[in-house]
Formats: structure tokens, sequence, C-alpha cells
């Protein structure tokens, strides 16, 4: 509630000002329209907090920006935004009922999507019923997109490329990594993420020699590591959460397992990971939406540059913002130019535009396939060396090289 | 064959987690007869307290174990005297409901001071083990058990062979009547709690070790004490270790299940729980009411 204030107070003071420019210019500018409102039910507490917050600080960013600019400019009428957060307490359900209250109770014309895939998908039957587009950054999963629904639309690409990136540049290395152990996460997300590199890692050369999933957020994972220990693969891919990449990472060295390359689906982007294992977090590998590092050519808003920048500012943050926060920005940034495009506010015709949509942004390119997904981006490798991420692959957007093959626990 | 034997070393490694956090627990129920649902906040308050301590002081994990106790049991004895008492004599669903409160009040609290970043406790000597044949044993691991059954030990102790120890199993036994012979009831019933509490403290400073401390963390560790209380029965130091270290056993080896997902591992361990609950109630060991 406080923060509604507060947002409307930003809200009053800034058409205020913008009022006062417009009388001052000579030129003619657009004029003021009504107050848009944008909707969004995420995790700000419980178990998904550290991952909801860091797309709100994404979603923030923007609408500062837009803010600045006096609000979302549609058919020559500059309207300001109020953007309405409620928490959803890390629970799918309750983001779905959070999400009508803030269509019903609160106007929201248009929603922007909560954290993780289980509450995008529930959210996203609620914007179907109720016709209001759901543009949502955060949840990768393709079971969300194999409804038909027709008003979501996720910037992200999607869970299937998320380790394939990794086997393409494990093909590349010498001497090349022929064996493969897979540990999953069993949430729809992490199992389409193992899916895709099981079917896809022979066309690659590689044999998949332990592919394995464990209840989510598990409490110890060393009893299933000890299970691949004999089997010594070259490569040890997981797809799950930020705990227990971070878990995994420690069991491997309790146990004293040397695979080449150790990547994680989730995890090594954050900085957490690196505060919490030390040296042991380098040469761990993860695939990323998004990197400080990628060279995109942006048609509007930021640059790659000025965008973690901004980020630094805002936050008062020494490192870069991570690609959850950079993939919620480029949701709004979504929203903002379908609106701009459709010309107008109503519901069914910035949804065809989002339809429609081919912009490219700091974030890469956003294009949605028939299904409402971003297919269009490539996903990147990142490697942590020294402490630092770097870019790994694909080679024309890296700046760095990878560190292959990783060293014995031993010998680090 | 020795791949077995290594999980089996796992999972009496994990067992002793389960018996440090359920330790404290189990004599809180037993004793005051609360079903303590803020048991797993204090867990993850104690894991704070290691993790502030490492990071900004570099005091050794291990070290800072009695920090955890000292700070968790005083905190424990205000709780009690000052809010659980008013309704230590109410029916159990108040208590539940008032334990669940002052839970959400931690966690909130945790996340307010800590932000939901994963903090995480990694010392140098993190990963070095014991290499016997092709069986590895964690250094950090079996330090984590010695400590547990340490902690078991020294709570036999104090039940068993003080004066304190008997007003406590006095009270459980009786409360009119202990108090009837001159024991201070809430004197005892704040001690109990907070004895409970600084267990819990030093669970949590051993948990930082192995997994990552966010101010949610905490949620598992209730219900595995629940679990662990069930399964080796209520009322003995004995019944909580076979009970936790059983239960640690049931979840590596069902993680590990032949023929199905390690996702089942979970609904094992329940399982094996629903089984003991209808054919021996009071659980292994443990003495019917």
């Amino acid at each position: 509630m406080d923060m509604k204030g507060k947002l409307r107070v930003t809200l009053v003071a800034s058409a205020m000002l913008a009022t006062a420019c417009g009388g001052a210019a000579t030129t003619p500018s657009p004029s003021i329209g009504s107050t848009l409102v944008i909707g969004s039910a995420i995790s700000l507490t419980g178990s998904q907090a550290k991952e909801g917050n860091l797309a709100k600080q994404g979603y923030d960013l923007w609408y500062d920006w837009i803010q600045a600019q006096g609000g979302i400019t549609v058919n020559g009428v500059k309207h300001p935004v109020s953007l309405i957060y409620e928490d959803d307490q890390s629970k799918p359900d309750l983001s779905a009922t959070l999400l009508e209250k803030l269509i019903t109770a609160e106007h929201a014309q248009f929603i922007l999507g909560p954290y993780g895939s289980a509450a995008t998908a529930t959210d996203a039957v609620i914007a179907e019923k109720d016709g209001i587009p759901m543009v949502e950054a955060n949840g990768a999963a393709q079971a969300i997109f194999s409804k038909g629904y027709k008003y979501t639309f996720g910037v992200l690409s999607p869970a299937n490329k998320y380790l394939t990136g990794v086997i393409d540049m494990a093909a590349t290395l010498s001497p090349k990594p022929t064996t493969v152990a897979m540990l999953s996460a069993n949430d729809n997300f992490s199992v389409e993420v193992a899916k895709a590199v099981v079917d896809y890692a022979p066309s690659k050369g590689m044999q998949v020699v332990f592919n394995k999933t464990y209840p989510a957020a598990a409490p110890d994972v060393s009893g299933l590591l000890s299970q691949v220990k004999p089997l010594n693969p070259d490569i040890i891919l997981n797809s799950g959460h930020l705990a227990e990449a971070i878990a995994i990472n420690k069991a491997a060295k309790d146990l004293n397992i040397n695979a080449k390359i150790f990547a994680y689906s989730v995890g090594p982007s954050t900085p957490d990971f690196v505060d919490a294992l030390g040296k042991d977090a380098n040469f761990v590998y993860d695939g990323s939406q998004w990197t400080p590092q990628v060279k995109y050519s942006p048609q509007f808003y930021l640059s790659v540059n000025q965008y973690v920048l901004a980020y630094k500012t805002k936050y008062n943050a020494t490192a870069a913002p991570d690609y959850h926060v950079a993939e919620s920005t480029a949701a709004c940034l979504a929203l903002q130019k379908a609106m701009e495009n459709a010309k107008s506010l109503d519901p069914a015709k910035v949804r065809d535009a989002l339809a429609s949509l081919d912009v490219m942004t700091f974030f890469g390119e956003i294009k949605f396939d028939s299904r409402g997904i971003n297919v269009f981006k490539p996903m990147v490798v990142e490697q942590i060396q020294g402490g630092v991420h770097y870019t790994v692959f694909p080679p024309d957007v890296a700046n760095g090289q990878p560190q292959y093959p990783t060293p014995a626990w031993s010998q680090r | 064959m020795s791949q077995l034997l290594q999980q089996l070393v796992l999972g009496l490694l994990l067992g002793g987690v389960y018996v440090s956090v359920a330790l404290g627990f189990s004599l809180v129920w037993g004793i005051l007869n609360i079903v303590n649902l803020a048991h797993g906040a204090f867990v993850i308050i104690g894991a704070y307290i290691t993790w502030v301590l490492f990071s900004r002081l570099g005091v050794d994990p291990f070290l800072s174990l009695p920090v955890d106790a000292l700070v968790l049991f005083a905190l424990g004895y205000g709780l009690q005297r000052g809010l659980i008492n008013r309704v230590i004599r109410a029916p159990l669903l108040f208590t539940f409901l008032l334990t669940f409160g002052i839970n959400l009040v931690i966690v909130s609290l945790l996340l307010l001071i800590f932000s939901p970043d994963f903090r995480s406790v990694t010392p140098r000597y993190s990963g070095s083990g014991l290499s016997l044949g092709s069986v590895t044993i964690p250094y950090i691991g079996l330090a984590r058990l010695g400590i547990a059954m340490l902690l078991a030990l020294v709570l036999w102790f104090v039940l068993n062979r003080t004066r304190i120890g008997a007003g406590i199993q006095a009270v459980g036994a009786d409360r009119d009547a202990a108090q009837l012979v001159g024991i201070d009831l809430r004197h005892v019933y704040a001690l109990t709690f907070a004895i409970g509490a600084a267990f819990a403290g030093v669970a949590g400073g051993l948990i930082g070790l192995q997994q990552s401390i966010t101010p949610t963390a905490g949620d598992p560790f209730t219900l595995q004490s629940f679990a662990v209380v069930i399964l080796g029965g209520l009322g003995r130091v004995s019944a909580t270790i076979a009970g936790g270290l059983l239960f640690g056993l049931i979840q590596v080896l069902g993680l590990n299940a032949p023929g199905l997902g390690a996702g089942y591992s979970n609904a094992i361990a329940f399982a094996v729980l629903v089984v003991v609950l209808a054919f021996r109630p009071q659980g292994l060991l443990g003495r019917l009411a």
C-alpha cells in the first residue's frame, strides 16, 4: 500500500512537471493522456524472494526511465504509467488470485509477468480469461505456451535452449568431451531443460551416461552425486535452481568428483554464487539469457553499457545486473513498443501488436513465434574465471575464451 | 557394493544433521507439549549468526557454535517467558497459532535485515575428506555427526544427571505435582524452551556449512524435525538419534532407489512415516503415553 502511495505521488509530480514543460515549449508536444495502469503479482517474499526482487528491479528501472520521458506515447498522447505490485509470496496459486485482484480492483490494463514458470502458468490463465495482454520475462517453460493462449508473451529464450549452448560449446573444445551426466530438479522448467539436453547431446557425438531427477530444493544431493562418481563423466550438468547449484558444486568437491565441465542452468550468473563458493566457483559454466558483455545495437531505450550504468547508479551496486533484471526490463520494453505500434490502448490491438513485434533491444531481438515465445534471441554461455563472469560462447558475442578442461579439485 | 557403502555413509552423515535439528524440537514437544513451528526459524537464526561471524570477523564456523547457543538460549527464554507462557495451558491449537506467528515474524525480520540473498559459509577446509578405498567421507559431515552426538550426550546428561534436568522431567511428567513439590513452573518452562532453542541454534551453525542460508530456508527443518520425532518416538534422547539417522538413511537411499526416479525420495520417506504411524504410533523407541 505504502509503495502504491509513493507511486501515485511520483506520478502526480511527474505529470505536473510534464504539463509545465509542455506549456513552456514552443513546438506542439503530445498532450497528457490518462494514466496507464500496469500490474504485476511478483515474489517479494517467500522462497523465490531473491529472484522476484531481481525481476522487480528490472521493472523499476524501466519505470523510472519511462516516467522521466513523461510516459508512453500512444497516438500522439503521452500516458504516464502507474506500476502496481502485489506480493505473491512465491506461491503460484496466490499469484493468480492477486492478478485477478489487480485487474478487477486496481483496474490494471496490462500485466507484467510474475517470477517463475509455475506462477507464470497460473497467471496466463487469468490474462487469457480477462483478455489482458501479459508480457512475462521469468517463465521459460514451454508448457506455458502450449495451451494456445493468445494474451501471454515471453521475451526470454525458452527452457530447451538453456543448456544446449553448453553442448554446442563443448563440441568445439579439445579434447572433446564425450560423456554427459544430467541432474535435474523435478519442476516443469528444469525437466524441460534436461530433456532438451538428453535429446540434443547425441547429435553432437556425446553420450548421456546418467540422467536423474531429484525433488526441487532437495536437502542433500551428495547421495545422487555419489552415483555419478564411478561413471566419471566429462560433463556434469544441473538443471535446477541457485541453492541446488551451490549444493551440487559443494558435494562434487566433497566427493572429489572431477569433470571437465561443470555447468548449471540457474545460479552461477548471480553474484551470490561466487560469494557463496569463493574460488570453488571458478571454471563453472552456465547458460545465460543475457550478460553485460553482449553486443547488440538497440533501436530504442538504452545501450548495454548505459543499462549497466543505470542499474549500478539506481541500486548503488558494484556488480553488473544479472539476466533476471535485464529480461524483466525487456518485458517492459516489449509492452511499451507494442502500445506505441498499436497506436491504441485497446487490449486486443496491443495484443496484435505484440504478436507482430520485431525489435532489437539491449537484451537482444524481441520477436515472438505463433505460441508467444521469443525463439529468435540466442542464449549465451558464461564461465566464472578468477571470480569474474566472462561470456565465452557463441564467439561473436564473447569477451573471453573457455578455460578448459576444469582442473581437478586437488590441483586448484 | 562400495556404491552402497558410500550411500550408507552419506545417509548417516545427513542423519547427523537431522539429529541435531530435532533434539531441541523433541525436547520442547515432549516436556511442554508445544509443537514449535518456529523451530526452523531458530535454526536459521543460528545459521545467520555463524555466517555473520564468519564473513565479517573471520571466526571459524565451529568456534561460533557456542555463540549460536547462547544467543538462541536468551531468545528462547525471553520468548517463552514473555509470550508463549501466556497460552501454555490453552489447547494445542493456540500454541500452534502462536509459534506459527512467531515463525512469520522471524522470517520477515530476517528478510529485512539480511535480504533474500543466498549466504553460504565456506571455510578453507570445506570439501576435503577422508578416502577409504572408493568411499569418501567429507570431514565437515563427519564433524557435524560428531557434534550432533555430543549434543545428544549433553542433553541426556542434563536431563538425567542434573537437578534442573530432574525438574524438567518432573514438569514433563505431571506439572501440577511438580508445582506442589516446589518447582518454579514458569522458570522450568522457559528454561526448557531456551535449551530447545539453543540446540536449534547450534544445528543452524552446522547447517550453514552444507547448504545456502536464506530467510525462508528454515521451514523444511520444522517439517523434518516433526518427521524425525514421529519416526523415533517422543520423550527420549535415544529415540531422536534413532529417528534422525534413520530418516537420513531413508532420504539418501530413496534418492537412489533403483527403478524409481529420485523425485520419489520424499514420497518414500513420508510413506515410511505413514507405515510407522499405522503400526507403531509411539515411534520406534518411543514410550506409550
